[in-house]
């Protein structure tokens, strides 16, 4: 059951689509629903390099770009790590943990920067960053959206990682449930069917349900009932009949 | 063992679990297991609501594929979607068919041979953040003293998500609560690798979770991080001497 806020988050990104969707989109949907500044979205899928996803303006676009030349900064904190890292004044900052990145987020406007880790469970995906032209905490309502807006974002990626268009995407997420232990098992068994990691499991999951036009939910129930499995040997689905 | 004695026994158990650095996950799988003693009930879970609102599955007294539904359900209707939404204890609510209320809730609780449920809210500082779900397979009504008893053990449950990895800095409400959901996630995730792994099915794998961690002093989700990182392989795992209850 989508919530009110779900409800607001999936009519935005409705919205973008309708406009002609672009990658910058979800970060414009998570600046508003958090209401803040800007936002952009890095994926580091090896731990290692950052790459931008998108950026909702041109201030974050280049506090993105710098994190991913300095290799510091709240998105690359995040990417590792496991709560949201902020900021709240850069100016008067008494931590020296970004020493390069701090002095030029301010020349660009940032004035408080945030991290949001995108995951869904142990697959790290990326990060959602945020940054606002003046200093202050978030409230808890806007924590709690950065975090949310985090867990839409991480099933987008994994959505448009199995073929999802672009256009489609909010009535795609807006279907089903953010929590699925389904989902989650039936991952982590085809990983193992498969020899891959539990990320790329999910992407294969999911690209097998927009294949065969079943919700997902529905195919990893089949999954764990062993009525439908991986064959890693030639990459194709098998199902059981009878 | 006498109500009292058994109760102390179990805040005591409790109370010996919330160390440092004590896996949340863990604490309230064995607070749903006394819970089924504490309050003679069938079967036990806590559902916690995440940042958007919607009600996730945390922990139960039993592991089972059919269990994790009935909760799974619960993400749309069924009480503890009430019992959020209201911040109110639902107390002997009986499960009769048709029930208007919860059209898809119901019928599956009573395959699983459940009469009458009980919700009560896990409440902190006015708001309610969670519920635990208590089950009965027997008409036979909790009695005040028996709310009392459980309300008291919702409120651990409170104190276990809060108090869970407080020793590390700058932890909010939203921190506490994501970490428990995502927690939750990593393990199923665990267990459908060792389940593929091993020929196992899903409770067995959470069984060997659980004694692993128990065996090597580890976190219940440090030890399922392992196993999806690929860096502790599942036949590596302890397989604990009884197997659970089905």
């Amino acid at each position: 059951m989508a919530t009110d806020r779900l409800v607001d988050i999936f009519s935005l990104m409705a919205q973008y689509e309708r406009d002609g969707a672009n990658e910058g989109s979800l970060c414009m949907v998570a600046a508003e629903i958090t209401e803040l500044s800007g936002a952009g979205i890095a994926l580091s899928p090896n731990k290692v390099d950052m790459t931008s996803m998108g950026a909702s303006d041109e201030a974050s676009t280049r506090l993105m770009d710098l994190e991913i030349t300095l290799r510091e900064g709240p998105c690359n904190d995040a990417c590792g790590g496991e709560d949201a890292v902020e900021d709240t004044d850069l100016v008067n900052s008494d931590t020296l943990r970004w020493v390069f990145y701090t002095p030029q987020a301010i020349e660009i406007g940032a004035r408080a920067v945030f991290g949001f880790p995108v995951r869904i469970g142990a697959v790290r995906l990326g990060a959602l960053s945020l940054y606002r032209d003046k200093r202050g905490a978030l409230t808890y309502e806007q924590a709690s959206s950065g975090y949310l807006m985090a867990s839409v974002i991480g099933r987008a990626i994994l959505a448009m990682q199995a073929g999802a268009s672009g256009g489609s995407l909010a009535a795609e997420l807006e279907r089903e449930a953010t929590f699925d232990f389904a989902i989650h098992q039936a991952a982590g068994m085809l990983a193992v069917q498969g020899s891959t990691d539990v990320g790329e499991a999910l992407v294969l999951l999911r690209a097998h349900a927009f294949a065969t036009d079943t919700p997902i939910s529905t195919l990893a129930t089949k999954v764990i009932a062993r009525q439908t499995s991986f064959n890693k040997e030639n990459a194709t689905w098998l199902e059981e009949t009878g | 063992m006498t109500r009292e004695s058994l109760l102390v026994a179990t805040l005591v158990e409790l109370a010996d679990n919330l160390v440092e650095n004590f896996d949340v996950i863990d604490v309230l799988t064995l607070l749903s297991d006394r819970c089924v003693e504490a309050v003679d009930v069938d079967a036990a879970g806590v559902m916690l609501k995440s940042p958007g609102g919607e009600l996730q599955y945390l922990a139960s007294s039993s592991d089972t594929m059919r269990v994790l539904e009935l909760f799974q359900i619960q993400a749309d209707e069924g009480p503890c979607v009430d019992c959020l939404r209201d911040g109110l204890a639902i107390v002997n609510r009986e499960l009769v068919e048709p029930d208007e209320r919860w059209p898809r809730f119901t019928p599956r609780a009573r395959e699983l041979g459940f009469q009458s449920v009980h919700c009560l809210p896990m409440r902190l500082r006015g708001q309610t953040i969670g519920a635990l779900n208590l089950f009965r397979t027997e008409l036979g009504f909790l009695d005040d003293e028996d709310v009392v008893v459980a309300q008291a053990l919702a409120d651990v449950a409170t104190i276990a998500i809060l108090q869970h990895q407080s020793s590390l800095a700058a932890t909010t409400l939203n921190e506490q609560l994501n970490r428990a959901l995502t927690s939750r996630i990593i393990i199923e995730q665990a267990k459908g690798m060792i389940s593929e792994s091993t020929g196992r099915n899903m409770d067995d794998a959470f069984a060997m979770l659980r004694a692993h961690s128990r065996n090597h002093n580890l976190g219940l989700t440090s030890v399922a991080t392992s196993v999806v990182e690929g860096t502790l392989n599942a036949h590596d795992l302890d397989v604990p001497k009884t197997t659970p209850r089905h």
